[in-house]
């Protein structure tokens, strides 16, 4: 594979996440977002109104593929039918990136459905950046890797999580996918300062960030997609773009849907840090305290 | 890959019920904040909990006819009968009639349910092809009629009830109280297909089944007027069969035509 940084990749903006309950208001108002994510299996279908639909916004706004079910960490062999009809999604909708999870879904043809945690070892990122570089071989283009909200750790792991990931972006040469809620519900489930975290992942490497809202359950966060992202989510956002940049930043919103509007309104809010951040003399930017007003 | 293979089997079994994941709890890290067990319990939960809405999600009529106590057992129990070997959970509960045949014989609509609920939900997403219209026919002279056929689209499939299962599932569907279930005095045939971008259903006789099922096989117009003959005398039986074709035209369910 011809070796690519993510300099060529573009710089998209502000997106969310495609889904069902906004088809009609996208196509029909053309809202302000720049681009949209789509989750893949939900169109490695053979045809009807999903695929319909994703035409359709295509046409007008930039799309990126996320999917849930490559099992990149997984020990047994890859799905093959599932890396040919991504690929063929692929050749469809012509996405700017394609990402999935650094974790593993299951063994043995099945599928937990769950993103699930590897431990950190210098053994499963050598394992996991091989398998990296034939997913990269196979779609012929750099896959961005995204850090999971987890649960429970292993006693085995020898380094912390970013540098686990560090390690097998820098093997596989592969771009990451920075979830920022990720890193605040990880690093509040597992004692680490998520700002280290941040501090750790090679800057060049991270061509997206998403931002979402979770559960606290008071000994622990569930990383549920349900909710507005809280403030100090907004308050890590703000730290990670003014250390790595201008980086395409989106809200993903799965459960308890609000109008796509809402979600349009909650993006303004990262268009907002992200000037403040990075163009502070352009226009003022209102306090962290309103940013949720309204929707908390 | 000795070491993470064996934690991943380990962790699955667990996930699942398996003996062999009784003792993986070792290797996960316990801490003062949250103990090792309520840390899997959280995977635990989630795997059956996922599984569970993505299962009410598929059959929402069928969750309501059972009510939502009954469908949790059901749906549990499915989990452990069949570990989902899909990348998208959208096809995990495709073997659910199967399952209700076995664990709810007493209630044989709900399988029936469970049926109906799937095949419409195939229809969704099925195989995009091209709608051939009465006007794409009539550039073909009559007397090539018998010796022509037709591709259907691949959304199409019958479904046949036994008990007053589509009633309730269009009571359901308008938020009306459903009646009882109660079994038809003869099995009901319906046909599914998808018109556009929208699954549809009606009931068929059993006589269109036929006819439709030999044109589905590659029988030419000429060979399903025969078959009807069977029935009733050469004329009725060519009025018959092409109404059967303008209506299957009509509703959008033939994708090309091709003369022998």
């Amino acid at each position: 594979m011809k070796k690519q940084s993510n300099i060529d990749l573009p710089y998209l903006g502000f997106g969310l996440g495609l889904r069902t309950e906004h088809y009609h208001p996208i196509i029909e108002t053309k809202p302000k977002v720049d681009w949209f994510e789509v989750l893949s299996e939900n169109y490695m279908v053979p045809g009807g109104k999903p695929l319909h639909f994703l035409d359709k916004v295509r046409a007008d706004y930039p799309v990126v593929m996320h999917g849930v079910s490559l099992s990149i960490g997984s020990t047994t062999p890859f799905d093959q039918a599932y890396l040919r009809d991504l690929k063929k999604l692929a050749d469809r909708i012509q996405p700017a990136w394609i990402s999935d999870h650094l974790c593993w879904t299951g063994v043995h043809g099945q599928n937990m459905h769950d993103l699930l945690p590897l431990p950190y070892t210098e053994e499963t990122a050598k394992h996991v950046a091989e398998r990296v570089k034939i997913v990269q071989d196979y779609l012929g283009r750099q896959i961005l890797l995204e850090n999971v909200s987890s649960y429970a750790s292993y006693v085995d792991s020898t380094m912390s999580e970013w540098e686990f990931i560090s390690l097998i972006a820098e093997k596989a040469d592969c771009l990451l996918l920075l979830d920022v809620n990720n890193i605040y519900v990880s690093s509040y489930n597992h004692n680490f300062d998520a700002k280290t975290f941040i501090d750790g992942v090679p800057a060049k490497r991270v061509q997206q960030i998403h931002l979402a809202g979770h559960q606290n359950n008071g000994d622990y966060i569930i990383d549920t997609h349900d909710a507005p992202v809280i403030d100090p989510v907004w308050d890590l956002y703000e730290y990670t773009i003014a250390k790595l940049g201008a980086v395409s930043t989106m809200i993903e919103r799965d459960d308890n849907m609000p109008e796509l509007d809402v979600l349009v309104e909650e993006l303004e809010i990262a268009r907002k840090i992200a000037q403040k951040v990075h163009a502070p003399n352009i226009t003022p930017v209102e306090p962290i305290s309103m940013r949720v007003a309204g929707h908390a | 890959m000795n070491h993470l293979a064996q934690l991943q089997a380990d962790f699955q079994a667990y996930l699942l019920d398996d003996a062999q994941g009784t003792s993986f709890i070792e290797a996960v890290v316990d801490d003062k904040k949250v103990g090792a067990k309520k840390r899997l319990s959280i995977y635990h939960n989630a795997y059956r909990l996922r599984i569970i809405e993505a299962l009410a999600t598929a059959y929402p009529k069928l969750n309501a006819l059972l009510g939502d106590v009954l469908f949790d057992n059901i749906a549990r129990e499915y989990i452990s009968a069949y570990p989902s070997t899909y990348r998208n959970l959208r096809w995990y509960g495709n073997q659910m009639r199967e399952h209700l045949l076995t664990t709810l014989p007493q209630h044989p609509i709900a399988a029936e349910m469970a049926d109906f609920e799937w095949t419409l939900s195939l229809a969704f997403d099925a195989e995009d092809v091209p709608e051939l219209t009465l006007q794409d026919l009539a550039t073909i002279p009559p007397e090539n009629w018998a010796d022509l056929s037709f591709t259907f689209q691949p959304a199409i499939k019958i479904v046949r009830t036994r008990w007053n299962t589509i009633p309730i599932w269009q009571a359901l569907e308008a938020d009306e109280t459903p009646t009882k279930p109660a079994q038809e005095s003869t099995y009901q045939s319906w046909l599914i297909w998808r018109k556009k971008f929208n699954s549809q259903f009606r009931l068929v006789t059993e006589m269109e089944v036929i006819a439709l099922n030999m044109a589905m096989a590659g029988a030419t117009f000429g060979e399903v007027c025969e078959s009807l003959e069977c029935e009733m005398d050469e004329e009725e039986a060519m009025t018959t069969a092409a109404q059967y074709l303008a209506t299957w035209l009509q509703e959008g369910m033939i994708s090309a035509v091709k003369q022998k």
